[in-house]
């Protein structure tokens, strides 16, 4: 093959995938150095750990968006939209991130009755729970709730926080437009871009998903809402 | 199947030592009674062999060689695992081949990386759980009660619990495969009222193509694919339907795009390979078989027929030196596989035919005379026609003729093949004796079929089924007949009472029928009586 033929996206994205495979190799390694921890160091030092542990689990969740970005910008992503027991995705996502959450206190629960069914892709919505999980983990004081339900045809995901709530500027903006990174606040804008366009992939009787975020909720706290038709 | 996680066998499949040791720890933990684990292809199939897994976690991407795909597809293929074993595929991202493909070579699950200990366990045990669910089905299927299978379906369906969509497809499947068109037809339309889905859509395109309305066919692959690019499974469909309809180029066209989205479908890539040498586009055709030959270095879609496709294009293109090279090397990879001899065989003449040695060219085709003969009912039509083209270069007119009679014989109400076999008469410029030959052979058939359905008239189902056992020793591929004789056999127990090697014979002749013309009427009308018959265990 010819060098122009590599197109640079591809490089980047295969690039990416690699650096997936040795972040997932050290994540298993760092949970299990952590169960051995568990009963023999003291709290500061399993503090450290646990959020060593979140930091490698948030580069490898915006790993995973980029990608996914990129084969949706190719339109090569399979986007694979089936029936899914919504508890049990709930569930499976909260327990993904207990770990980490266990370590700054925080207690996760899930709202969403056991007959609740729903059509998505379900790595991609994973995907948009894990980053909304993420940030209430930044934002919450030690609560966070996911609730999910459907109301008017819609199924509505809720990830809310006992947190102050997000700052004014940020409501006000479109969350689901792009607006673009800023690497001065430090913000680079991914998971909720990442997350708009997910919603945006999911279609139905003329129906689109959407995106918002809100301050309120059972806590009072910030709250991440994805609607899905 | 395992009732229990802790009671189940396991098997490890990853090539990453740290990998495959943090899995075996997570098993380890939840106290799974046996665990292996295997860091290649190989060695993993090596094991698959020998011992029966109830569950099997697999990398998707194993380095060189085979990856977990190709593993499972393998491993199904040769048996090595059976519908209740669990395969869950880990893998960094999603991959297109991993379920774009048939629905009987998908994982039962897949998981995307990094995984946990907790995560791992409540997914196991969920597919236990859904295995069990699913297992009444499965015997039912097996023991070929479709109508039991569809009610069972039925009753899982009605309790809504997670995998209504696996359960959708095989009720639909099943429906197709009764040949209950209008009901599959209406089950695919109830879907895809709630919401249109990919797979559902498709499923409605197949009773269409089946039905052989293909114009409806043709639009609907098309909405597919005009909503989801990406779900390949329509655009073969699309392929398939517009070579029925005689648009070749454009089935050519629609595989050469899906190619470019997702290049290493080896049965697709051969598709197009065929479909270019039917368009005499010799220089894609040679490509795309030998990039069919390299994918599928390890794949269990590996074919003799693709080697013996580029010999042919090689010969067409005047390069039989080539050729013959290629042959030598299909006879290297497919030692003691009869149909692979016979396809270099024939190939083999026509490139000695082009090289202007008769003499070696007549000795190839003798040998495949006599490799043909050892297996009648095993060769394509095809191959066949393969055959009597080198046969009529070589000037062997009476031999070529008998082989296009019976390939008329065995095919003498599908249209498509007696259009190939009058071309093949026209190209030998004999086409007027063709025509003759072509009425004359199917005649023949008719005449057989009408001689015993007046025995069945008469009541005389006897005499009927031994004239039909053997007129099918010569014709082992007509359906007719096959269905025919299948009649016979029905109307003989209802005369003379059930016989269990009657209704075990006639179940075999529908299988056969089924094979051959999927769309054949009176297969699941036949199906269903035997099925009230004898209502399997």
């Amino acid at each position: 093959m010819n060098q122009e033929d590599i197109d640079f996206s591809d490089f980047i994205a295969s690039s990416i995938h690699d650096m997936k495979n040795s972040l997932n190799i050290q994540i298993g390694f760092l949970e299990e150095l952590m169960g051995e921890c568990r009963n023999k160091v003291d709290g500061s030092m399993l503090g450290q750990l646990g959020h060593t542990i979140y930091e490698a689990n948030r580069m490898n969740v915006n790993l995973i968006q980029i990608l996914s970005l990129y084969k949706l910008g190719k339109s090569i992503y399979p986007m694979d939209i089936a029936e899914q027991s919504v508890k049990e995705v709930l569930d499976e996502v909260v327990l993904q991130n207990q770990s980490i959450m266990g370590f700054k206190g925080i207690t996760v629960s899930v709202a969403c009755d056991e007959d609740c069914y729903w059509y998505f892709d379900r790595d991609l919505v994973t995907g948009v729970l894990v980053n909304a999980l993420n940030n209430a983990y930044n934002y919450t004081t030690d609560k966070i709730r996911v609730v999910a339900q459907v109301r008017d045809g819609m199924l509505e995901m809720r990830v809310e926080d006992n947190g102050r709530g997000y700052p004014k500027s940020l409501l006000q903006e479109n969350v689901a437009s792009n607006k673009g990174v800023s690497f001065s606040s430090g913000s680079t804008g991914l998971g909720f871009y990442f997350s708009s366009r997910v919603a945006g992939m999911h279609k139905n009787g003329g129906k689109q998903g959407a995106l918002s975020i809100e301050n309120g909720g059972a806590y009072g706290g910030g709250c991440f809402v994805l609607t899905l038709p | 199947m395992a009732i229990l996680l802790k009671q189940a066998t396991a098997l490890v499949i990853d090539d990453f030592q740290s990998m495959r040791s943090m899995l075996v720890g997570f098993l380890k933990a939840m106290e799974v009674a046996s665990i292996d684990s295997a860091a290649h292809a190989k060695e993993a199939l090596g094991l698959l062999a020998t011992k029966k897994y109830d569950i099997v976690i697999c990398d998707y991407s194993l380095g060189q060689g085979q990856n977990g795909q190709q593993i499972l597809e393998e491993a199904k293929h040769k048996n090595y695992i059976g519908y209740s074993t669990i395969w869950v595929m880990v893998t960094a991202e999603k991959t297109m081949d991993m379920f774009m493909g048939a629905a009987e070579t998908r994982p039962d699950d897949y998981l995307l990386k990094p995984i946990t200990e907790a995560m791992l366990e409540a997914r196991l045990n969920k597919l236990i759980e859904k295995k069990r669910s699913l297992e009444p089905v499965e015997k039912a299927v097996k023991s070929k009660d479709y109508q039991r299978a569809i009610a069972l379906c039925d009753e899982l369906l009605k309790k809504h619990t997670t995998g209504t969509q696996e359960i959708q497809r095989i009720k639909s499947d099943l429906l197709i495969t009764t040949g209950d068109f209008s009901a599959a037809k209406a089950y695919f339309e109830s879907i895809l009222a709630v919401r249109s889905m990919p797979w559902a859509k498709t499923g409605l395109g197949k009773v269409h193509f089946l039905a052989k309305d293909f114009a409806r066919a043709k639009e609907i692959f098309q909405e597919v694919l005009e909503e989801n690019k990406m779900y390949l499974e329509a655009a073969d469909w699309l392929s398939k339907t517009l070579d029925a309809m005689g648009d070749l180029e454009q089935a050519q066209n629609v595989l050469s795009k899906a190619m470019e989205l997702s290049p290493n479908a080896v049965a697709r890539q051969k598709n197009l390979a065929d479909a270019a040498y039917k368009n005499g586009d010799l220089d894609l055709a040679q490509a795309s078989y030998e990039k069919a030959i390299k994918i599928g270095q390890y794949s269990v879609y590996k074919s003799s027929s693709t080697y013996a496709g580029l010999a042919k294009v090689l010969t067409a293109k005047d390069d039989p030196e080539e050729a013959l090279k290629v042959l030598d090397r299909t006879r290297e990879e497919f030692k003691g596989d009869p149909e692979a001899a016979l396809q270099t065989a024939v190939i083999e003449g026509m490139a000695y035919q082009k090289m202007g040695d008769p003499e070696r060219a007549g000795e190839a085709l003798a040998a495949a005379e006599e490799l043909m003969r050892s297996q009648p009912a095993g060769v394509s039509a095809a191959t066949t026609m393969d055959m009597a083209n080198a046969l009529f270069k070589l000037g062997k007119k009476d031999e070529a003729c008998s082989l296009l009679e019976n390939v008329v014989k065995n095919n003498h109400e599908n249209a498509g093949i007696i259009k190939m076999v009058a071309a093949a008469f026209e190209d030998a410029g004999m086409g007027e004796e063709g025509g003759e030959l072509i009425r004359k052979s199917s005649q023949e058939v008719v005449n057989i079929n009408n001689q015993g359905v007046i025995l069945a008239n008469e009541g005389k189902f006897e005499e009927g089924i031994k004239l039909m056992r053997q007129a099918l020793q010569n014709l082992p591929n007509n359906d007719l007949m096959l269905t025919n004789l299948c009649g016979m056999m029905i109307g003989l127990m209802s005369k003379k009472g059930k016989d269990d090697s009657l209704i075990f014979e006639a179940r075999e002749l529908l299988e056969r029928v089924q094979k051959i013309n999927p769309s054949n009427k009176k297969y699941s009308a036949y199906m269903s009586i035997l099925n009230k018959l004898a209502p399997p265990a």
